[in-house]
């Protein structure tokens, strides 16, 4: 019955019983799709890097490698509290038991719940603009139907964006209600069928050069109505509007600092769904977290790369940047979302072709968008168990095990502020707002984990971890301290330079009530539980031990 | 009203063993329950390789122990994580390796050894305060632990039994559970559970209320979510996958019977409470091998069970 090494395969140095929970480990490349899906390149990376004209100096490329370079950061910081605190659910468990405090519980609420809310109309732009948009627009230039052309336009249009975030809202709620066994199943097809898509859009820009896309381009607006050269048309009205873009052989290092708030946008999440764990293991468990999510983070990055350098080269840089701008600006030729999907599946006549791009790439959309609730349905779980919240927020359907009123409490005031993300003037600026709030969250675990080896010693120094020196100092401290001056960098630039849309009235009358809601939770559910005689401070407190 | 406090899995975890006894002072509960699995899962050698030199593979690294402070830490740190300290020298050692019985031998006497260590402990601080402290050896328990706690005269085995609590509550506990990958020693199938489980409830006075205290959780409930694991035991989708693992006896006989609470343990990761009908259903989790003592503490009233809270100590 026992044996040694019996479920690591290799010289794990203890003679190990067979007991319930002692599994085998993880597969990297498991974590490695998560975490991969999460700093989703096609999805994130695409949208974001659409406003990289409002940074004009700037570079993509070199805001792509700077930034993966200081959230390796993260990645370690992560990784080493997952090691030390196992199973803890995230950002609100790290930081209440860490840290403790109103603030504990208000930045993890506000990172992890309230600004979900936000982040459904951008899903609903994401799936508008990568998949019904791109595919409608095809259809109509495959058999110039002028219905499926209004189709697409429609889902161009606040109403069509509106409807794509309700759906995101329906698709995300079933993923949780059918449970995480299905869509983790759904998700690595998912990651298959995408990187299919990529391979087959990388091949298409690699097998056609930049005379061949302008002509194809162009023949396709003519075919869904706009005549003329569109492709040059588009760079000349740009310029016309003040917009000269950076030149890609400038790889511009300082001047692209602050296209880095922007770009995190899409790669500040490898640690998504930083919940792993094992029993009876030790230094193991932190290397496999943190190559899981080092690896979905570095894939990425080269990813981005590669798939820019292949638009620089066939569609063109000018052209890519221009298009985004024209776009945004409204006075664009080529009537829809400039998705460089739609532009690669241009380059080929063969329809099949055209429509598998498409099809293909939109896995990397449903393979990401379930988790938009995940992990707001796990902090509401922890704050009802923690006393800090109803109950009822906790229940499941006995039958479904559905979270129904954890999902209740996330869609509907995400159907609200999808409203007026949509429908009021000036609202939609606030889409960097979803980055700034979970990154305040982040820095919140940033500092518990400066200070853990200080705050919870014992904890520490009987993790697989605290052997991790730099200079003589808990490696864990000094990883938190390049972590939150990055997570600073990124804040104070959001807040100082209204183009990234924070520095904004809306922006702050939002954030303000988002915060002040939290304390309000808060404070009530602590003056709520004193009545009742529930010590909330005494749930964190450790027992002595003598 | 009168306050219980519920731990459980702490897995041979000397840390949560003390954690779990201070509780009672600490939280100011009136009574202690230890819902199982007390056994740890692990040996760590401390190999004696010559005078002054001890070398130890711990939590995968190997540490060098040169002084008796190092020494004294090291298995300290060990005890407190849930495993077994065991010092040997290299033929010992060498030999362990070679034999299987030896080393089952050897876990049943660390086991036995450090429980009877645990309860002397024990009895020394509830002799002073005088909390009642019941508890019931889990599925990972060897038999052996059942007669050993059988001994101790403020520690009190209640497999199978009805325990009077205060306020006229009457508890049932056990510690067996349904099936597992693992073949563990209390496991039986999910009939044999349920009957196990209806023999106690049928000593049960129906008139007064009722407190199960049972290892597995019900199945379904959300309290049993675990990695689902592929024919390796390894967590398929790096362990995001979780499938309910719970018992169907157990849920059935919740439902039926309504205690009016009910302290489950067994699935470490599955840390959560809900209602099931009458029932107030918990499972506080085991956080073990980082000497975090999970509880649930809970004020139980005349007419029902009042405030909660689950603590991380």
């Amino acid at each position: 019955m026992a044996g040694k090494n019996g479920l690591e395969g290799k010289d794990s140095g203890l003679f190990v019983r067979e007991a319930t929970g002692l599994v085998r480990e993880w597969s990297i490349f498991d974590a490695f799709v998560y975490a991969f899906f999460s700093v989703n390149l096609i999805t994130l990376g695409l949208y974001i890097f659409s406003f990289a004209p409002y940074i004009p100096d700037g570079h993509l490329v070199t805001a792509i490698i700077v930034s993966t370079i200081f959230i390796v950061f993260l990645v370690i910081v992560y990784a080493m509290l997952i090691s030390i605190l196992p199973r803890a659910g995230g950002d609100y468990v790290l930081q209440t038991r860490i840290l403790g405090g109103a603030l504990s519980y208000v930045l993890p609420f506000t990172g992890w719940v309230f600004i979900l809310w936000l982040w459904v109309p951008l899903y609903g732009n994401m799936l508008s603009w990568n998949v019904f948009t791109p595919l409608f627009t095809l259809l109509a230039g495959m058999t110039g139907n002028q219905g499926l052309l209004g189709v697409a336009f429609w889902f161009n249009g606040v109403h069509g964006l509106f409807v794509s975030a309700l759906l995101v809202c329906v698709l995300a709620s079933i993923v949780i209600s059918l449970g995480m066994k299905g869509y983790a199943r759904v998700q690595k097809f998912c990651f298959y069928l995408g990187m299919a898509g990529l391979l087959t859009v990388f091949i298409l820009l690699l097998a056609n050069d930049n005379a061949t896309f302008v002509e194809r381009f162009n023949a396709f607006s003519a075919g869904i109505g706009a005549g003329g050269n569109v492709y040059t048309d588009i760079i000349a009205s740009s310029s016309e509007a003040g917009y000269d873009p950076i030149a890609w052989n400038n790889l511009a290092l300082l001047a692209s600092l602050p296209l880095i708030p922007m770009v995190v946008f899409f790669n500040l999440w490898p640690n998504w769904g930083a919940t792993l764990y094992g029993e009876v293991r030790g230094a193991s468990e932190f290397r496999r977290n943190f190559l899981g999510m080092f690896l979905g983070l570095v894939v990425t990055a080269v990813l981005a790369v590669i798939l820019l350098a292949l638009i620089a080269r066939t569609i063109g840089w000018d052209f890519y940047l221009a298009s985004n701008f024209a776009f945004y600006e409204g006075f664009s030729g080529f009537p829809v979302f400039p998705f460089p999907g739609l532009l690669a599946a241009m380059l080929t006549d063969n329809p099949i072709l055209q429509l598998w791009v498409i099809v293909s790439l939109s896995g990397w959309f449903f393979g990401w968008m379930g988790t938009v609730f995940l992990s707001s349905t796990r902090v509401l779980f922890a704050a009802s168990f923690d006393r800090m919240l109803p109950e009822w927020v906790s229940n499941l359907n006995p039958k479904t095990r559905s979270p129904y009123n954890a999902l209740m409490l996330m869609t509907i005031p995400a159907i609200a502020v999808s409203f007026l993300f949509y429908y009021v003037p000036g609202f939609d600026v606030l889409t960097l707002n979803a980055t700034v709030v979970i990154a305040i969250c982040f820095l919140g675990t940033a500092v518990a984990a400066i200070v853990l080896p200080y705050r919870k010693p014992d904890l520490y120094n009987a993790s697989p971890v605290a052997r991790y020196k730099v200079l003589g100092l808990p490696a864990i401290t000094i990883c938190g301290i390049i972590l939150a001056g990055f997570l600073l960098f990124n804040i104070v630039l959001w807040f100082m330079d209204p183009v990234y849309g924070v520095h904004d009235p809306y922006s702050a009358v939002f954030m303000l009530v988002l915060y002040s809601l939290a304390f309000v939770i808060y404070f009530t559910y602590l003056s709520r539980n004193k009545k009742l005689g529930i010590d909330v401070k005494k749930t964190f407190d450790e027992i002595p031990v003598e | 009203m009168t306050k219980i406090f519920f731990a459980t899995d702490i897995h041979g975890s000397e840390k949560c063993w003390k954690k779990f006894i201070n509780a009672g002072m600490f939280y100011g509960a009136s009574t202690l329950v230890l819902g199982g699995d007390m056994t740890g899962k692990a040996i760590v050698p401390i190999i004696k390789e010559k005078a002054g030199l001890h070398r130890a593979y711990f939590l995968e690294q190997e540490h060098e122990l040169k002084t008796g402070q190092d020494l004294e830490h090291l298995t300290q740190a060990v005890r407190d994580r849930g495993y077994y300290p065991v010092h040997l020298d290299i033929e010992e050692m060498g030999a362990l390796e070679k034999d299987k019985s030896k080393q089952e031998e050897l876990f049943k006497k660390e086991t036995l050894e450090t429980v009877g260590n645990w309860i002397e402990w024990a009895e020394e601080r509830l002799k002073k305060t005088r909390i009642p402290c019941y508890v019931c050896p889990g599925n990972d328990d060897t038999f052996e632990i059942d007669e050993l706690i059988n001994q101790s005269e403020y520690i009190e085995l209640v497999e199978g039994k009805v325990v009077q609590l205060p306020l006229d509550y009457q508890m049932i506990s056990t510690g067996w559970s349904n099936p597992t990958p693992w073949n563990t020693y209390r496991e039986c199938s999910e009939e044999e559970l349920e009957s196990k489980i209806r023999e106690s409830i049928d000593k049960l006075d129906q008139v007064k209320p009722a407190v199960f205290s049972i290892h597995p959780p019900p199945y379904g409930l959300g309290l049993d979510e675990a990695p689902e694991l592929d024919e390796n035991l390894r967590p398929k989708y790096a362990g995001r996958a979780l499938i309910p693992v719970g018992s169907t006896a157990v849920r059935k006989l919740i439902e039926e019977y309504q205690p009016r609470l009910a302290l489950f343990g067994h699935i470490h990761e599955a840390k959560g409470m809900i209602r099931c009908k009458n029932t107030l259903c918990i499972n506080p989790g085991s956080n073990y091998e980082q000497g975090v003592l999970m509880g649930a503490l809970i004020n139980l009233e005349k007419d029902r069970v009042g405030e909660y809270q689950l603590t991380t100590g």
